[in-house]
């Protein structure tokens, strides 16, 4: 067997091996690698940031633990920001294997820059029905959430004072894992009650959000932990995403020359075999 | 800094599932599985006990039951309807709630999506090719970072019809038309390309996060779990792979 042969049969676990060490290393060495802003994280921060003081800030955190390394960083940033700008937040999950992420998102940003719940930000929980509650919410959000996640009437409080439904909230974003997620507050939210709105979501699901963005349906989106990097750094407040960042461009890298390399030794391969063919023939 | 107990428990926790799952890269085995049960388990147990509380305790039983909202029990009756499919004398019945939640399901769906992806996206794929300002006349930008570009906007043009051609088996694609197809699969090939890239980002991400966390509990406030635990997973793995060699598999 030729060396290139041996090469391409190599024992995946090499690879993996590879792998684990390119993403190790830098998180544990960090090398701090520049974050280049992309127009469409831009647009979300932009909107957030012009926004008056006051103003209603929906924030849908529709994902689950198993998409916390993206989303987590993004929601973090998102509220780290809203907060600043001394927005009222109205936080809420389509998921209901979120919610005590949710809930634990919310109350930690909320806690560390000294906001109340109940007057300067809500978290109404879950409610069953997926696409449904967007068209309910878009009706009356008091009869979809008629008490917040801690069990207190939402009628009266202080931060939803002029709220009656999703024409009152002046910007929404939904971060999002699957269905429903940005999508379904596109079709059944903003398209019928006519709010503005943008997205989140992990990586995977970016390339199929972008026609959506270039049509102007959403007014901006975060992609994945690179998207939660560059609001990170939009915010000043670096965190996990930028600090993962390294890791990802080191894994990319090593990614890439994985490709090359085995392109060259496939096509090395078939040169050997030519020759011995033409030998034998 | 001393941590609460439930606090360092989770973080041994958190690293044992982690590191479990992690074991399978080396080859298939009895933690991996345990671990993958009970992310399973505990999550599907999180969703019953969550949605019972959510919906049968808080919009159901107390608004019934405190406020006296009986007229919930309408919807109450034709979701319990679902449940006769279990008894097959009375499974009809649940035709009926099946015919509502379908019914309700299409004519909320369909008008909406036919209006945000197909009408709006045939919209924003027939843009003029040329713009027109005022006072500067027919313009054409070339900038290939500004989607709204008159450049894009021909290539999404170029893109579109040709991979519209490639789906189109009614012709023959030979002569101009092979052309045609070709530049369609060239440009599915990109955007194959492109959702691969991302998913191999995402990927790398959660790998990102897992290994983070790890490094995060080989603190010594939580005991140094990420070392313990590697050290057992490892030996786990050895003592396993030789028992497999003892007792090969019967072919």
């Amino acid at each position: 067997m030729s060396f290139a042969e041996r090469m391409l049969r190599i024992d995946r676990r090499i690879i993996f091996l590879v792998i684990g060490l390119c993403t190790l290393l830098p998180l544990l060495f960090p090398v701090g690698l520049p974050i280049k802003i992309s127009s469409e994280v831009r647009g979300v921060y932009d909107y957030i940031d012009k926004l008056p003081e006051g103003s209603v800030f929906l924030l849908s955190l529709d994902f689950d633990p198993a998409s916390k390394p993206e989303l987590y960083p993004q929601a973090i940033a998102i509220l780290r920001h809203a907060f600043r700008k001394n927005l009222r937040v109205v936080a809420m999950t389509l998921w209901v294997s979120g919610t005590g992420l949710a809930d634990q998102i919310i109350s930690q940003t909320a806690k560390e820059a000294g906001k109340e719940s109940g007057k300067d930000y809500v978290f109404l929980g879950w409610s069953p029905g997926g696409s449904a509650v967007i068209l309910n919410m878009g009706q009356d959000l008091y009869n979809t959430f008629p008490a917040d996640y801690g069990g207190k009437a939402t009628k009266g409080l202080p931060v939803l004072a002029g709220v009656q439904n999703l024409r009152d909230v002046a910007y929404a974003v939904t971060l999002a894992a699957g269905n429903p997620g940005v999508e379904a507050w596109y079709v059944f939210g903003k398209d019928k009650y006519k709010f503005e709105l943008g997205g989140g979501c992990t990586g995977v699901m970016a390339p199929g959000l972008y026609p959506l963005l270039r049509s102007g349906q959403i007014n901006g989106l975060i992609g994945g932990l690179r998207g939660a990097a560059e609001y990170e750094t939009l915010v000043g407040q670096k965190g996990k995403a930028v600090a993962g960042m390294d890791a990802q461009s080191a894994t990319h890298l090593a990614i890439i020359v994985l490709v090359a390399i085995c392109n060259v030794f496939y096509f090395a391969m078939l040169r050997q075999q030519r020759r011995h063919e033409r030998i034998g023939s | 800094m001393d941590l609460p107990f439930a606090t360092i428990l989770g973080a041994w926790v958190a690293t044992g599932l982690t590191l479990f799952i992690l074991s399978f890269l080396y080859e298939d085995n009895p933690v991996f599985k345990l671990a993958e049960h009970l992310y399973v388990g505990v999550s599907l147990g999180y969703t019953i006990v969550k949605t019972f509380d959510t919906v049968v305790m808080t919009l159901i039983v107390h608004p019934i039951l405190d406020k006296g909202q009986w007229s919930l029990l309408i919807p109450v009756g034709i979701g319990t309807l679902m449940l006769t499919r279990y008894v097959p004398k009375a499974a009809w019945l649940s035709r009926y709630a099946f015919a509502f939640i379908v019914g309700v399901g299409a004519g909320l769906a369909i008008p909406r999506t036919i209006s945000s992806f197909i009408l709006k996206q045939i919209e924003d794929t027939v843009r003029p090719l040329l713009s027109i300002a005022p006072g500067e006349g027919v313009t054409f930008t070339f900038s290939l970072l500004n989607p709204a570009s008159n450049l894009n906007g021909i290539i999404i043009l170029i893109g579109v019809v040709s991979v519209l051609f490639y789906f189109f088996f009614s012709v023959e694609h030979s002569g101009p038309g092979k052309l045609v197809a070709r530049a369609g699969i060239m440009f599915l090939m990109i955007s194959f390309g492109a959702a691969f890239g991302y998913t191999v980002m995402a990927r790398m991400s959660l790998l990102i996060g897992r290994l983070t966390d790890l490094i995060e509990f080989s603190d010594a406030s939580y005991g140094r779990p990420t070392l313990w635990l590697l050290l057992l997973t490892v030996a786990t793995l050895i003592v396993l792979s030789r028992r497999g060699n003892a007792h090969p598999p019967e072919r």
